[in-house]
């Protein structure tokens, strides 16, 4: 037991960051739940990018609290109470910084890994 | 609390609806995709994943995730001791011992050793005395004249202040009766910062002989004796014979450490008749702000060489010394304290070893349950924490019933405690606030160290083997080691306990039954101090004890009476120099000297002591007649070895100017008290070298107190206004003087007791527990033939085992330790043998008395039940 609990710890590192953007990013296109948040995810990724729901809702109550997002409960499409999480103004500014943050990095991972290409 | 945990409970539902929300729209798009309803929500919850760690992780971004596990823990904690009624009983019983008994004594320490002195800025306050790194003397009562010396010429301080503690005599509405006071210089009150209640406290006029009649009375004094009356102060009352004025009182509870006083009269030491005389003040000083207790000894290192030269004769050698008066107060207590501090902390841990065993063996039937935590994902640490909070609570339980029983503790301590005899420190000891901080934290810490070990051990479970079926033992047979270390580890500190108890036991027999060199059955002593405005003159006084003394000879039951000034076993001396009449006179700095006792006539007869040669002082003794003296065996053999000294002259510095004649030669007794070998001694007589004051010794025919009264109606019928105080039988006396080494041995003795009652269920739950483990290996053994003797002596070997390793770590433990009590031993070393030799045969019989019901129990094994056991 003690091992799982290891190995759950490192993918919450690993995602961390990332997480986050993906979570802002999606909630760009309008208020979404935590289960439609992940389907999206996955389905923009091609279906690369499997959301563990041990990562999922504890990033959301993070965002939450850091007041990024915020959360209402709604009424689905389907009749299904769901609570409703939804970019705020300052949420909105946090993911740019965030996508900038991102581009950079990227650039400069691809830089290292293909230096051919400069 | 409540809105937070309310808002807590809301939360934590609504985060249930959102996981709740989230499988069923999972599984309805499986369902949509054309699963089973079945099937589909299946497969929603596995893709799901560890929900409940989902949760918690969810949790912990909230906060205040610790606290609700706290509260959680507790709640679980206080379900598991209601369920284990007998083992939570034994715990919290054990632990309530050693917590309670720690408090009591820790009320002491603090109430004498830590607590400041109750007066404004007691850090400043110092006490000097008189010292003489040549004859080894570091505090020394103080000669006046170099009082007003060091009063006048040291730079470091704020004011001093001389005391001189007396017997005081007032007439209270013609009513005479003695109070022990105090003759204070002036700038006492001031030395002190304390405010009277009433009136006011002495100023410099105060001082001036022949304006030194202010009498400041106690609180005490005032309620019982003056019924509180508002308007006592301007009142004028008799002291020691000659007018007094009332000008105060004082606040209930002020007191000077180590000198009772309930009335305080100027000291007016520039009065002709203080200008010579020894040494016998006690000097306190207030040091200025800012000055450091070092720098105040430099300063007074040279005023004491000042006075040293400007007058040798009787200050050479002399220098004086300087302490902080909370040190000074508690000289003589601080290492007994902390020694019995230090054993009953050891007693804690024996106690703290005991739950320790506790916990693992009940954490041996908990495996299976902390297993199924652990798989349900409870990190160690989790685990930890619960275990902890649980022995906290063990703790907090023990505390809130050690309580009671230090406060219990703490009253039959006090009461072993002499009645008369003032402790260093005057203010109550109770069980107050710091003591209960200190309780408080040290339950906590007491939790940690037994909690923490199990916990830590109890965690590390082999998940495999404790979930199988049967292995319901499984991973508990490695706490065995861990157990029997912790049981040699209190076996041992038992031993270290058994050793000290033994050794005072041993040094408080040897004291008492010291020969003091007298008999101290059927004797009664009282202390009378005669006015000096009354018997001013000295052959009024002289004959004024001679008549008190007749009186009470002629009174039915009375056998001898006599008197002495300084009473015997009473920790006071009183020196002096001398030197053969026949020589030129050394200077006082130069002569011998001896200890010094003005006695009366049949004073070695009331005592029982025997005169060797010579005659006892006689009525032809008279104040006019040729001074006469009295000499012990250990004058004769420390100053004359193998002389005939009878009838030898002495001078002496004392009141008697001309030579006095050796008329006598008694056997040693011990006067200060019972440690100290006899000292050269000279007794002078009263009707010759007459004192203010006597302590009158009477040999009763049956029992001293029943002639008490008519002693008292005999003292009465000399003089009726005469006080008398301190009545006391020399069986009382005898006792007080020896009340610290037998408060000492009996408090190390209990402890020792209840270690050793700890010690013996710690191994018995050892074996025991040993025992059943291998009931099933006995069963075997006694299936192949083997007697039930042999099966006894496997148990006891083991119990014996643990004695043995134990015994090794305490001796070794002891050797280093007791070396402490050295000063406080009397004739018996801390490596005495026979303590040691008794301590390690008390250990090894608790060790073979905790194996003996296991050992039956083993003998008992029916191997057709035990092998069907498994």
């Amino acid at each position: 037991m003690p091992e799982k609990k290891e190995r759950y710890q490192n993918r919450i590192e690993l995602l961390q960051g990332t997480l986050d953007l993906l979570i802002l990013q999606t909630l760009q296109w309008g208020p979404q739940h935590g289960y439609g948040i992940s389907v999206a995810i996955r389905n923009r990724s091609g279906e690369i990018l499997q959301v563990d729901t041990g990562s999922l809702y504890p990033a959301l109550h993070r965002l939450e609290k850091q007041r990024w997002i915020k959360a209402e409960w709604k009424v689905s499409e389907n009749k299904q109470r769901a609570k409703y999480y939804r970019l705020t103004a300052a949420g909105k500014k946090q993911l740019s910084r965030e996508l900038s943050k991102w581009s950079q990095l990227s650039d400069a991972m691809a830089g290292v890994l293909n230096p051919d290409e400069t | 609390m409540r809105p937070w945990f309310w808002r807590r409970k809301a939360r934590e539902a609504e985060l249930d609806e959102e996981v709740r929300a989230h499988l069923d729209m999972a599984a309805q798009t499986a369902i949509e995709r054309g699963a089973a309803q079945k099937e589909a929500e299946r497969a929603a919850r596995r893709e799901f994943g560890n929900m409940g760690l989902m949760k918690e992780v969810t949790r912990d971004v909230w906060g205040w995730r610790w606290l609700e596990d706290v509260v959680e823990d507790v709640l679980y904690g206080l379900r598991m001791l209601r369920k284990n009624p007998g083992f939570a009983a034994t715990a919290i019983l054990t632990l309530a011992l050693g917590i309670g008994a720690n408090t009591a004594i820790f009320s002491v320490v603090d109430a004498i050793l830590l607590r400041p002195l109750p007066y404004r800025e007691p850090d400043r306050l110092v006490r000097i005395w008189e010292s003489s790194p040549k004859r080894d003397v570091v505090r020394n009562s103080v000669n006046p004249r170099n009082f007003l010396d060091w009063h006048d010429h040291a730079d470091s301080f704020e004011s001093m202040a001389a005391i001189a503690s007396l017997m005081t005599n007032l007439s209270i509405h013609g009513q005479p009766i003695a109070v022990p006071g105090m003759l204070v210089t002036p700038e006492f009150f001031s030395v002190l910062r304390v405010q009277p209640l009433l009136g006011r406290t002495f100023n410099a006029a105060d001082g001036i002989p022949g304006h030194d009649h202010g009498v400041i009375l106690s609180y005490e004094l005032w309620q019982s004796q003056f019924g509180a009356d508002p308007g006592i102060v301007g009142e004028k009352t008799d002291v020691n014979g000659g007018p007094g004025d009332v000008i105060g009182v004082m606040p209930k509870g002020f007191s000077f450490p180590g000198i009772k006083a309930e009335v305080w009269t100027p000291l007016a030491l520039t009065a002709p008749e203080w200008r010579e005389g020894g040494r016998f003040l006690t000097a306190v000083a207030r040091l200025k702000a800012g000055i450091t207790l070092e720098q105040a000894r430099q300063d007074m290192l040279r005023v004491a060489n000042f006075t040293a030269q400007a007058r040798p004769e009787g200050n050479k050698d002399w220098s004086a010394s300087v302490f902080p008066m909370l040190e000074d107060t508690t000289e003589g207590v601080r290492r007994p304290l902390w020694v019995l501090l230090a054993a009953v902390g050891f007693l804690l841990l024996i106690a703290c070893a005991n739950v320790a065993n506790l916990l693992l063996m009940r954490g041996a039937g908990r495996v299976r349950e902390i297993a199924v935590r652990s798989a349900l994902g409870a990190a160690r640490s989790r685990i930890i924490q619960q275990l902890l909070v649980e022995s906290v609570l063990f703790s907090l339980a023990g505390m809130i019933l050690g309580l009671p029983l230090a406060h219990a503790g703490l009253g039959s301590l006090l009461a072993l405690l002499p009645q008369g005899a003032p402790l260093p420190r005057s203010e109550p000891i109770s069980i107050d606030e710091p003591v209960l901080v200190l309780t408080f934290l040290a339950s906590l810490f007491t939790a940690i160290v037994f909690g923490l070990v199990p916990a830590m051990r109890l965690s590390r479970v082999d998940l495999q083997k404790a979930l199988k079926q049967g292995g319901l033992r499984g991973g508990a047979g490695g706490h065995q080691t861990l157990r029997r270390s912790f049981v040699v580890a209190e076996v041992s500190l038992a031993l270290v306990l058994s050793v000290g108890a033994g050794l005072m036991l041993r040094s408080f027999a040897r004291l008492v039954s010291v020969d003091p060199g007298f008999s101290r059955e059927h004797l009664l002593t009282m202390h009378i101090w005669t006015s000096p405005a009354r018997y001013h003159d000295d052959l009024a006084r002289s004959q004024y004890f001679a008549r008190i003394l007749a009186e009470i000879r002629h009174s039915p039951g009375v056998h001898a009476a006599g008197s002495t000034h300084i009473l015997p076993l009473t920790n006071s001396t009183s020196g002096s120099c001398f030197w053969p009449a026949d020589q030129p006179a050394p200077t006082p700095a130069e002569a011998p000297s001896a200890q010094f006792l003005i006695i009366s006539a049949g004073y070695f007869q009331a005592m029982g002591i025997p005169i060797l040669s010579g005659r006892d002082f006689e009525d032809h003794d008279t104040f006019h007649s040729s001074p006469a003296a009295i000499v012990n065996h250990a004058f004769v053999s420390r100053f004359f070895p193998g002389q005939d000294i009878l009838g030898k002259r002495l001078r002496v510095c004392w009141t008697i100017e001309t030579p006095v004649e050796i008329v006598g030669i008694v056997a040693d007794a011990r006067q200060a008290d019972l440690r100290g070998a006899p000292e050269p001694t000279i007794f002078l007589s009263n009707s010759q070298a007459p004192m203010y004051f006597a302590t009158l010794v009477v040999r009763a025919v049956g029992d001293p107190r029943q002639i008490a009264n008519s002693v008292q109606a005999a003292v009465h019928r000399a003089d009726p206004d005469q006080a008398v105080s301190d009545i006391r039988t020399m069986e009382t006396v005898f006792s007080d003087s020896v009340a610290s080494p037998r408060f000492q041995s009996i408090l190390l003795l209990a402890f020792a007791g209840l270690a050793l009652a700890l010690s013996l269920t710690g191994v018995y739950g050892v074996v025991s527990y040993s025992v059943s483990e291998r009931t099933n290996e006995m069963g075997i053994r006694v299936a192949l033939g083997a007697l039930s003797a042999d099966v006894v002596r496997l148990v006891l070997r083991e119990a014996l085992a643990l004695g043995a390793i134990a015994l090794a770590v305490g001796l070794a433990g002891s050797l280093a330790l007791t070396r402490v009590l050295k000063t406080l031993l009397f004739e018996i070393t801390p490596t005495d043998p026979i303590t040691l030799a008794a301590a390690c045969s008390v250990i090894l019989g608790v060790s073979v008395l905790a194996a003996v019901l296991p050992a039956r129990r083993a003998s008992r094994i029916d191997p057709m039940v035990a092998l069907r056991y498994e």
